[in-house]
């Protein structure tokens, strides 16, 4: 019995090689062969789509892209990955997709479905809307000799939470939210000319552009940058951003961190649903002051928390104040308060959507500034040449 | 002493004349220059004789002269004495300075004491001629053990000579209960072999078990561990070892103390135990000397040896033939570049690569020490290098491949070491055909080989597999010394596998 | 059954846990989800005591029966020699249809998570042959060999859980009241109907020695089963939210795939999937072991060996007969083999061991 089973498994591996039909072997890939797409960018074109690869085909290698235009997606795809000009384009190492607002208008969900449906393609690839332009035109002027389309596509999502100008969403976050909210918030992106700081650098830089509002088959609108920073810290999706903010002559810069958001419904005695609340909280730094004020007292530190305060309830307000006009709950504020209160609002008589678009919500916003981090009295405030250094120290204490 | 097969011929009984009983003696050894008789005057009496026998080399000449032919020629000692049967009682009760004497009425036993560095006196008018134990002393002696490297354990390694080794033994294991029997294996060469184990302490049916085994040895000599191995096992056709042999005393001792019967041979400088199960291959006796975390740390770094030096090969194959997107990006991206110039595809690479470090390991084995050394660190060194820069490899293949390889050096027994190497090829076969699949499923059928083995009655798997689960932290880890000490359940040894502490 | 072949009740409740690991996988968390919607997270703490309570009953019913009887043998005893065979019969004629439905399975899982381009065939007979070499073995080997594998598999569901850990959300895990009790319910079913599947392995009950009193019995299979599929579903509820999760067909590895560990190696779910191919050869080694133990005790024929091709080759046949596409296939696997599955597990066999037991046949 043994025999016979290694015999049928030694059929079996040679049948892997069959040329007759797809075996296992399909599968396999010359390593040597493979360019490695990190950055796909899909346009609307007169056939259908163009769809564009830009990848490496090693460490040393300058990168290239192809593009192929089709009536769909896999089409143009499928004739793009196998085999241009020898070699064999993979997938699964995609790091961004860019597609052109053009082609976002009209079929997101198709992009949304080949990512979901084709194996190699990853669910956490990110998704960049380019405005102003093409995709494909967007990473053709990225790329510089020195500076992979690919890296500067990956900084920008590596760093554009921290700049508070917006948040990569990632192909299952707004799948999933289409799914659950009808509508989802996609990164936009358009290149900008600037002067060039080395000769081997792009053309073009990538500069954060806002959010659309994105149906599956449709734009709902856009978001300004205003508007952007209130959808991120109302979402909770800020890591840390810099602010200015004016304080009597001078303008302080500070950087915001460990933003908390508590959303919350408030009903009247019967059961209807009043008003949303929103109450963030922050903590910020100072990180740099052009004019001078004393931040060692007391007042000038309100005075700061409040500018703050006032100018992320801006934004914020901006955000919340855009769901209505747009008709769109992209903040996904009805389930926030659903989670908030499920029985409530499940009582409450009326669908969300019946609700949303008049519902007041009321934004509050505590900021609290927490440190200058090294220096706390420049001489320039302090103005003392007099005193012991005891006498300076409990002087300034007095005063904070 | 119990025999497998006997080497002697008929046994015709000693003749009353010795002429004929020594010449039967010498038709048996007829051809053999080393086969020695003499006629020696009893008490200096030219009219009574016996005949001397002997087999020169494997006796002691300045023995035999002093302390057998010297006294029996001395006329105070035997001069007095008038018949044969009175001058065999004196010797048989210490007129001769010999510490083993015996009786003899059979040649066959005569011819076969004289293969056992005996002398014998044939005496006329007696059926009973005398032997005399008188071996020479030439023997390899005792060093450090070679295979298995010693940093703070006895350094006492087994030698050539049985006798010597059981005197290791008895030495470490001072017990009135143990004991050792004895074995005559192969039908020409009876080679003898002994079983040791602690009666009343070691499982009888183990014991049973082993001495049904060895009796059931049909070989002309046990001269090769393989005569031994693969006939007391109980899966000859696995490449997996059965039995642990070892050339370390203490570790034999150990395990002779853990509840195992021991095996020694004539002629063989190791000791075999059983059962083996795969957790005591995973175990040395320098985990006992030093601190026991370090140890537990040591012995688990050799489990991950074992899974490295299997799958690391097979893993990269299928990684890199069909499941790219497992590599990060940047590896990828090095790896792409570096393999831009290779000819060879990557299964091709790989086995060309598993075939060269077999090479030249055997290549190192087989020359004289000095050159096999340099060889092997030139071959690894220089043709690794040559063959990256040539681009008949590529570097992460290589590096694979020595990684794979010195986590395989890092198994504590040889025999281990081999079987995994060559399951190391099974599973780069299972990668190419089917990739991750083949991987997987070639595992799982190597668990399942290694789950079906047994070594005398005791699941090969143990304590991973088979019985309660129990003490899988022993397997795994070193307990302190202060730790109550369990012995493993599946040896069923006569305490009930409570230590005596 | 042959006297060297003989396993304790904990190896025998490994094996079932190491087997009952592949549907369990395979199946969530897109089947509980479907029917559970959010709060399915859940469902498998509710499945528990239903699993419970058929585990008991089913020891209930087989406590006092001597040792070396399996449930073919109870049958025949309990019922007659003719209805007896009969209920056997139908058993392994149903399981073996299942071992080609698991061959299939696995083979469709293959082809739509990491082999896209290959087709099943060449997944089909590979995992007979080998199941086939298991098959024909000892019960005892095959136990082992899950032992073996039981903490490696562990292993690393843990990890893929630790990675996985940091992109779940609340938000896709909440709101559940009081007022999801029938969601949960609805979404415990398909958890309950895999947990039930152990019923099968009564028919290698005649292989299993009493343990000696003062060691541990059995493997806590039930627990660590409703708890890995506990984790699974909120982990893959958590991170792709209800409708994802219900529109993917294999959501859990569309998790995995996302997943990096610990940053040295990313999108695992080769490995993971070459996991779950080890516990499809263990479970399809079971069901051939048990079909073929079946006949062996139906027929009177000593050598249960025999049975193992016969019924490989039927399970094979039934594998690639059993339809066209991936879309028919999908019907027998949601709707079909489940409520056949539940029928034998909960009504028959039960029904079986009681019969024998009031009649005090043992």
């Amino acid at each position: 019995m043994k025999k016979a089973v290694i015999f049928t498994l030694a059929l079996t591996l040679a049948l892997t090689g069959c040329s007759s039909g797809l075996t296992i072997f399909s599968n396999y890939r010359h390593l040597e062969m493979i360019e490695l797409v990190r950055t796909v960018t899909v346009d609307s074109s007169e056939d259908g789509v163009t769809v564009g690869i830009y990848g490496t085909a090693g460490e040393e290698q300058e990168a290239r892209m192809y593009e192929k235009s089709g009536p769909s997606i896999g089409v143009a795809m499928n004739e793009l990955t196998l085999r241009p000009l020898g070699r064999e384009a993979i997938l699964s190492h995609t790091e961004n997709m860019l597609i052109g607002e053009d082609l976002a208008k009209t079929r997101l969900d198709e992009v949304l479905d080949y990512v979901e449906r084709f194996s190699e393609m990853r669910l956490d690839t990110g998704l960049l809307i380019v405005r102003d332009g093409t995709a494909r035109d967007l990473v053709f002027g990225l790329a510089g000799e020195e500076t992979p389309a690919s890296d500067v596509v990956a900084g920008l999502d590596r760093n554009i939470a921290r700049l508070g100008r917006g948040y990569v969403f990632s192909c299952r976050e707004i799948a999933a939210s289409l799914a659950q909210n009808g509508c989802a918030l996609v990164q936009c992106v358009r290149g900008e000319e600037e002067e060039k700081l080395f000769e081997k650098r792009g053309d073009l830089n990538l500069a954060p552009a806002g959010m659309a509002v994105m149906r599956p088959d449709s734009t709902v609108g856009f978001l300004s940058d205003e508007e952007t920073l209130g959808a991120m810290l109302i979402l909770g999706k800020l890591r840390s951003c810099n602010l200015d903010v004016p304080v009597d002559d001078a303008v302080l810069t500070l950087s915001v961190d460990n933003v908390k958001s508590d959303i919350k419904p408030v009903f009247s005695k019967d059961g209807k649903l009043q008003r949303a609340e929103i109450k963030l909280s922050l903590e910020a730094n100072l990180v740099s002051m052009d004019g001078l004020v004393d931040v060692r007292t007391r007042d000038v530190r309100e005075r700061a928390e409040k500018a703050l305060s006032d100018k992320v309830k801006s934004a914020c307000d901006a955000a919340v104040r855009r769901g209505p006009a747009l008709g769109f709950d992209f903040l996904d504020l009805g389930g926030i308060l659903t989670r908030r209160e499920p029985i409530a609002m499940e009582d409450m008589g009326v669908s969300w959507k019946e609700v949303f678009p008049s519902l007041p919500v009321e934004v509050e916003v505590e900021s609290v500034l927490m440190r200058t981090y090294d220096i706390i009295d420049p001489p320039e405030i302090s103005g003392r040449e007099e005193g012991t250094p005891w006498e300076k120290l409990t002087d300034s204490l007095r005063d904070s | 002493m119990m025999r497998g097969r006997s080497a002697a011929p008929a046994e015709p009984e000693i003749s009353p004349d010795a002429t004929v009983s020594v010449a039967a003696l010498e038709e048996v050894y007829k051809d053999c220059y080393d086969f020695e008789s003499r006629d020696l005057h009893i008490g200096g009496d030219v009219r009574r004789k016996a005949r001397l026998c002997f087999i020169d080399g494997l006796v002691s000449g300045s023995d035999v002269a002093e302390q057998v032919i010297k006294p029996l020629t001395d006329p105070e000692r035997f001069g007095a004495v008038t018949d044969m049967k009175s001058v065999i009682a004196m010797l048989l009760g210490g007129s001769v300075y010999v510490y083993t004497a015996k009786s003899r009425t059979k040649l066959g036993e005569l011819a076969e004491d004289l293969l056992n560095g005996f002398c014998a006196l044939i005496f006329d008018a007696e059926r009973t001629a005398v032997t005399f134990e008188v071996k020479s002393q030439q023997r390899r002696s005792v060093e450090a053990p070679k295979e298995e490297k010693v940093v703070k354990g006895a350094k006492d390694a087994f030698v050539e000579t049985m006798k010597v080794n059981t005197t290791l033994v008895r030495r470490k294991l001072r017990n009135t209960h143990l004991k050792i029997r004895q074995y005559k294996l192969g039908s020409r060469a009876d080679t003898a072999a002994a079983l040791i184990y602690i009666e009343g302490f070691t499982n009888e049916g183990i014991v049973a078990e082993a001495e049904r085994r060895l009796s059931g040895i049909r070989t002309e000599g046990a001269l090769t561990s393989a005569v031994i191995e693969e006939n007391i096992v109980d899966n000859p056709h696995s490449p997996f070892p059965q039995v642990i042999s070892t050339e370390r005393s203490d570790k034999f001792c150990m395990n002779i103390l853990e509840g195992r019967v021991g095996i020694l041979v004539d002629g063989l400088p190791l000791g075999f135990l059983a059962p083996g199960t795969f957790s005591q291959f995973m175990k040395v006796p320098e985990d006992h000397s030093g601190h026991f975390i370090v140890a537990s740390a040591l012995t688990l770094l050799r489990y991950f040896s074992v899974a490295l030096t299997l799958l690391a090969p097979a893993f990269y194959v299928a990684v890199a033939m069909y499941h790219q997107e497992m590599i990060p990006t940047r590896l990828m991206q090095s790896m792409i570049e570096a393999k831009q110039q290779v000819p060879f595809p990557t299964a091709a690479e790989v086995i060309m690569m598993l075939l060269a470090f077999e090479l030249l390991q055997e290549a190192g084995i087989r020359l004289p020490s000095p050159i096999g050394e340099t060889v092997s660190i030139i071959g690894a060194l220089i043709v690794g290098q040559s063959a990256v820069e040539a681009s008949v490899v590529s570097p992460v293949v290589v590096v694979v491949i020595a990684l794979a390889g010195i986590a395989g050096y890092t198994m504590p027994n040889q025999d281990m070491g081999s079987a995994l190497r060559l399951c190391r090829f099974f599973l780069v076969l299972a990668a190419i055909g089917f990739g991750m699949f083949g991987v997987a499923l070639g595992c799982a059928v190597l668990l399942y080989h290694l789950s079906s083995l047994e070594s005398f009655g005791v699941p090969y798997m143990t304590p991973f597999a088979g019985g309660e689960g129990q003490h899988l932290s022993r397997a795994l880890l070193r307990h302190s010394m202060t730790d109550k000490k369990d012995r493993e359940p599946e040896l069923k040894t006569g305490d009930g596998g409570e230590a005596k502490l | 059954m042959g006297k060297t072949d003989r396993l304790t009740e904990r190896q025998l409740t490994v094996l079932i846990f190491v087997s009952l690991l592949s549907p369990m996988i395979r199946i969530l968390p897109t089947a509980a989800v479907t029917l559970g919607g959010r709060a399915s997270w859940l469902s498998a703490l509710a499945a528990l005591p239903a699993g419970a309570l058929l585990l008991a009953i089913l020891r209930a019913l087989t406590k006092n029966a001597p040792e070396g009887l399996g449930l073919a043998d109870m049958a025949i005893l309990g019922w007659g020699p003719v209805a007896g065979r009969i209920f056997a019969i139908l058993c392994a004629l149903w399981l073996t249809f299942y071992g080609g439905f698991l061959a299939r399975s696995a083979a469709e899982r293959l082809l739509s998570t990491v082999y896209p381009n290959g087709t099943t065939p060449v997944f089909i007979v590979t995992m007979l042959a080998v199941s086939i070499l298991a098959a024909a073995g000892l019960t005892k080997t095959l136990s082992r060999t899950a032992e073996v594998l039981m903490p490696i598999l562990l292993a690393v569901i843990l990890v893929v859980l630790i990675s996985a850990a940091p992109e779940v959300s609340g938000e896709n895990l909440l709101p559940v009241t009081y007022r999801n009790w029938k969601d949960i319910l609805y979404g415990a079913i398909p958890i309950f109907n895999v947990t039930a599947a152990h019923a099968y392995f009564l028919f290698l009950r005649g292989y299993v020695t009493k343990t000696t009193p003062g060691k541990r019995k059995v493997f806590p299979w039930l627990g660590l089963l409703i708890f890995i599929a506990f984790a699974v579903t909120l982990f893959t509820l958590g991170t792709l939210g209800t409708n994802l999760s219900i529109t993917m067909e294999n959501a859990f590895f569309m998790v995995i795939r996302n997943i990096k560990v610990f940053g040295v190696v990313e999108r695992v779910e080769a490995v993971v999937v070459a996991i779950w191919i080890v516990t499809d050869f263990i479970f399809l080694s079971a069901i051939l072991m048990i079909v073929a133990e079946v006949w062996k005790t139906v027929t009177g024929v000593k050598r249960r060996a025999f049975f193992v091709w016969p019924g490989a080759a039927l399970s094979g046949a039934a594998a690639f007969l059993i339809a066209r596409d991936a879309f028919d296939f999908l019907k027998w696997s949601d709707y079909i083999v489940p409520v056949i599955n539940l029928t034998f597990t909960v009504a028959l066999i039960p029904l079986a061991l009681a019969v024998g037991k009031v009649r005090k046949k043992y």
